[in-house]
């Protein structure tokens, strides 16, 4: 058992890092949102490809999937960042006329997530001024089983041929059947890995992938407002200020040093 | 009232106060706040029961427009609300015994087996596409795979046992660290999400327009 390098009365023992973390994360965020200035960001492939993918349905003529994922902890994160993604992929399909289809299901809380998508992608649709073009039977609710949602979903992808397969959201072990089958057919595979076991995967069956921290940024970056891009950068810090802990204290623990150990568990 | 609930400034507040309710009590030591805290939680799983209700209403009138229609493959929706229906009426006589044990020992989990079982095939397809030695990386990248899928597999484990640390040491070591980051970086991508979710930033999934949020 380490001994903490520090305890502050009245936090609860182990978590006063944690809570500092948490308060100077949330400090840079919105010195970052408010401050105004125009911070570069580094390019995502995986959000940069969205466009492309959906002017390559608009121009054969053919539709785009795009899935949230199975929503198994219903409105995890995951699921919050794909919806987000969700809603960018409507506007664009309204805008350019093109087919979006959006298989929905694979665990009972999708059920309840699926309304939300439905409402969501309306929106998207009726700020573009296309309403007539949205068509709810487009959203089609598979099944509460994941296995019998990827079923119905590769059947779909069979039998439309999209020309642009967005996988966004909490897919798990059935993600890869589902990019492999929209590799198969031709479709720009668009994939991102929620689990780390599935990323590497994911990573050879798609054309481009969003690993870690870059889906649930995929809101901020997609909006193109110089303020919420801004807090990606407080992203960017923070892993920065990990890989300099991890490596610091790889040096230290090496040394003999379990400084950085104990500060961790303060 | 649905106008007063249906507003940002509602909305945002009560979020507010939840995050709040939650999240001080997991770093500040208030055994009251605890209290509560646990107490909220478990009233948003009810809650959420009852909006899996709500949604399986609205599923159900969407599927009874849609076979009213006849639009094309209404059939496999009405199978589909037929197999819902049964599946309640079959949970009403115990889940352990009788119809519904049956209905999902004896068909949906060999059938959801088979199709994970079909994996496999997927990921030989894409290793058989991915694994190709067009460099020196790629190379290395194909002989680690090789080593580590000797590795896994018990017959050849169990004929070169000499592969057995170098595959662990992978796994230990460069599959631990990428895992670890991996984490790192999601976790920071969740907070700071969190973050533009409380500030009504993320417009999108708070069911706000752009005009509305701002």
């Amino acid at each position: 058992m380490v001994n903490p390098l520090f305890q502050v009365p009245g936090i609860v023992s182990g978590r006063a890092l944690g809570l500092i973390f948490v308060v100077v994360l949330a400090i840079l965020v919105y010195y970052y949102m408010s401050s105004g200035k125009k911070i570069y960001i580094r390019r995502v492939p995986g959000l940069d490809a969205i466009e492309e993918a959906i002017g390559r349905s608009a121009e054969m003529g053919k539709p785009v999937v795009c899935s949230f994922g199975i929503a198994g902890g219903g409105f995890d994160y995951w699921t919050m960042a794909g919806l987000a993604i969700l809603s960018h992929v409507a506007t664009l399909t309204a805008r350019t006329g093109t087919r979006l289809i959006v298989p929905t299901g694979g665990s009972d809380a999708s059920l309840i997530v699926r309304p939300v998508a439905e409402e969501i992608v309306r929106t998207a649709y009726l700020l573009e001024g296309k309403v007539e073009a949205f068509d709810s039977n487009d959203l089609p609710f598979m099944s509460g089983q994941q296995y019998a949602y990827t079923g119905g979903y590769i059947g779909i992808l069979q039998r439309t041929r999209p020309a642009s397969v967005i996988m966004t959201g909490s897919h798990a072990s059935e993600a890869m059947n589902i990019a492999e089958t929209s590799n198969a057919i031709g479709a720009i595979t668009i994939t991102s890995g929620s689990y780390i076991s599935n990323v590497a995967a994911l990573a050879c069956a798609s054309d481009y992938i969003l690993i870690g921290e870059e889906a649930p940024a995929a809101g901020a970056y997609l909006s193109k407002e110089p303020p919420l891009r801004a807090s990606i950068r407080a992203q960017d810090i923070y892993k920065a200020v990990s890989l300099i802990l991890i490596i610091g204290g790889l040096i230290l623990m090496t040394a003999g040093s379990d400084i950085v150990v104990r500060l961790l568990v303060s | 009232m649905s106008s007063f609930f249906k507003s940002k400034t509602a909305q945002l507040t009560i979020m507010i106060l939840s995050f709040l309710a939650v999240f001080v009590p997991y770093f500040i030591d208030v055994p009251a706040m605890t209290t509560f805290s646990t107490k909220l939680m478990t009233i948003t799983a009810i809650v959420s029961a009852f909006t899996l209700l709500l949604a399986l209403y609205s599923q159900f009138r969407r599927g009874y427009t849609f076979i009213q229609k006849r639009k094309r493959g209404w059939i496999f929706k009405a199978y589909m609300m037929i197999s819902i229906v049964l599946m309640l009426v079959f949970a009403l006589f115990g889940q352990e015994t009788g119809p519904y044990n049956w209905a999902m020992y004896a068909i949906i989990t060999p059938l959801s087996s088979v199709n994970y079982s079909i994996l496999v095939f997927y990921m030989a397809s894409t290793g058989a596409r991915a694994f190709r030695a067009r460099n020196t990386r790629a190379l290395l990248l194909l002989i680690t795979g090789f080593i580590v899928l000797f590795y896994q597999a018990p017959l050849t484990g169990a004929f070169f046992p000499q592969l057995t640390p170098v595959a662990l040491y992978f796994t230990g070591t460069f599959v631990a660290a990428v895992a670890k980051m991996f984490l790192i970086s999601v976790t920071v991508g969740a907070i700071v999400f969190g973050m533009r979710v409380l500030m009504g930033k993320e417009t999108t999934i708070l069911g706000f327009t752009k005009e509305e949020a701002s």
